[in-house]
């Protein structure tokens, strides 16, 4: 409790410093609005900024589910089948040296300035640590846990079901927050190349007007998109931790 | 659920059975042509340095490892892989830590697709004989080392089998628990007739509990001498601080000295 106090009041001490900088003057107001206009702007644009962030903030709930499907399938799949592995995995691993804010701009060649653009840019970026995610918590099954499983005779799929997928959720669920933050600036690239709509768009139009306000205005509505997802996937993790009701041999990941 | 009883008096049959691990660059000769045959009833403890191969020799009863030579036979059938009346207990009790105590002991007769109601009076049961009534409800992780490995008795004797398998399944308990462990398998074993191998290092262990003792050489395993234990059963833990025990646990420590030497 004395925790959440001493951080809530550091914010409001930052806020206020940040206010008291630029009302003295020691920073010009064009170049970083204070909170107070901040303020303003989102209370002065609702509508505008209200839409721009549905369509952002739906994107990325989309984007983040359909990499969440994708990576986890793709790690079962690598992981139930070495020659795949060894075929796909040194693809999958040189994707994620190229820098891959460099390939929005083809994104928008392939598929044009729309939805699919965007999506298709966060799922590309939001994937990875989901797969790794599945592939470790299923490599990372208890080896006594699989020598009962044979003991007793178990098939694959109650294997998979009983023992190594329960083994595979926490790291599952690992990759699944780091894909949550992936997933939205995936989608805020992809507002920033298609120039068309989204919370990303409204950031690269106020910025070249010279509307710090609106800029940060924007920025404060991505960051609550941000924290909502997370804040999903956490309450998933803790829906399952209960279930579970035993310390989660993963932890942080990535 | 009683097996219909068979002719064969035999539980398991080893006969010149060998094992020998392709590792490179010398390929490893764990088990060097070991034939024994456990009776009905029997418990056969097998004893021997860590590391000497008698696991290996357990992985192969249990189907878990083929032979590279000789004959596996379960109940006069070759044995082929895991067989659905044996029981198996580790070195780790190995319980799923997602499910409650009563849950890992019914977790053989949910992988055989077994109705719960069928098994949970046995389940009940054991849980009440191994002393862990009361605990039917907690995790894994909430439970002692002992009583962890009390629900892996009970998981491997929940399906009545009539063989039970067991690879130090002590070891990594402290002393004292240890030593309580083995007082509840006596127990256990005064009620039942069912077969059992039982590898472990320790001459108290196996002295106590088995009606005959092999001891294995060093790697490779093969069977250096074979000892009928001389107390009739029922046995009570006080048989271990008596003289002829203690003669008994003295014989057997010389033959594994003259074996190691």
């Amino acid at each position: 409790m004395k925790a959440v106090l001493t951080s809530t009041l550091a914010v409001l001490a930052m806020l206020l410093g940040w206010e008291a900088l630029v009302r003295g003057k020691a920073v010009s107001a064009d170049l970083l609005a204070p909170p107070t206009a901040v303020l303003e702007a989102l209370l002065r644009h609702p509508e505008i900024l209200l839409d721009q962030g549905i369509s952002t903030a739906r994107e990325t709930a989309l984007g983040f589910l359909l990499a969440c499907l994708i990576g986890a399938a793709m790690g079962a799949a690598l992981s139930s089948a070495a020659p795949l592995r060894r075929v796909a995995m040194p693809w999958v691993l040189a994707l994620q040296i190229v820098p891959k804010m460099a390939l929005a701009p083809l994104f928008v060649v392939w598929l044009g300035v729309g939805a699919p653009c965007r999506l298709a840019f966060a799922v590309f970026i939001a994937f990875f640590p989901v797969l790794i995610g599945t592939t470790a918590g299923l490599a990372g099954t208890d080896s006594g846990a699989l020598r009962l499983c044979r003991v007793l005779g178990a098939g694959w799929w109650q294997t998979v079901l009983r023992v190594r997928l329960p083994y595979a959720v926490p790291q599952l669920l690992a990759g699944m927050k780091t894909a949550a933050t992936m997933a939205l600036l995936g989608v805020v690239i992809g507002e920033f190349v298609t120039a068309q709509q989204g919370l990303g768009y409204v950031v690269m139009f106020a910025a070249s007007l010279g509307e710090t306000a609106l800029v940060l205005a924007a920025i404060t509505l991505l960051c609550g998109i941000g924290v909502a997802l997370y804040g999903v996937v956490l309450l998933a993790e803790w829906a399952f931790a209960r279930w579970y009701s035993a310390p989660m041999p993963a932890g942080e990941f990535g | 659920m009683p097996e219909a009883p068979t002719l064969i008096a035999e539980a398991i049959r080893f006969d010149a059975v060998g094992k020998t691990f392709p590792t490179r660059p010398v390929p490893l000769r764990a088990v060097e042509s070991v034939s024994f045959a456990v009776r009905r009833g029997e418990f056969l403890a097998i004893l021997g340095p860590s590391g000497c191969g008698k696991s290996t020799l357990l992985m192969m009863a249990a189907g878990l490892e083929t032979p590279t030579e000789g004959r596996l036979e379960r109940g006069g059938v070759e044995l082929v892989g895991p067989h659905r009346q044996t029981g198996v207990m580790f070195q780790d009790a190995t319980l799923l830590p997602w499910l409650s105590v009563l849950d890992n002991v019914l977790f053989p007769a949910t992988i055989r697709r077994i109705p719960r109601a069928q098994v949970l009076e046995a389940a009940m049961r054991l849980i009440e004989t191994v002393g862990l009534k009361g605990f039917e409800g907690a995790r894994p992780h909430e439970l002692s080392g002992g009583m962890r490995q009390r629900a892996a008795i009970c998981r491997a004797l929940v399906l009545d089998p009539d063989l039970i398998l067991m690879d130090e399944p002590f070891s990594a308990l402290d002393a004292i628990t240890r030593d309580e462990m083995g007082d509840v398998l006596l127990d256990l074993w005064q009620h039942t007739q069912k077969s059992a191998i039982f590898v472990t290092h320790s001459i108290r262990e196996a002295v106590l509990l088995a009606d005959r003792v092999l001891v294995m050489s060093r790697r490779p395993a093969t069977v250096a001498e074979e000892l009928v234990v001389p107390f009739p059963r029922p046995r009570t833990p006080a048989l271990a601080d008596s003289a002829e025990f203690a003669a008994v646990v003295a014989h057997l420590r010389g033959v594994i000295a003259r074996n190691m030497a």
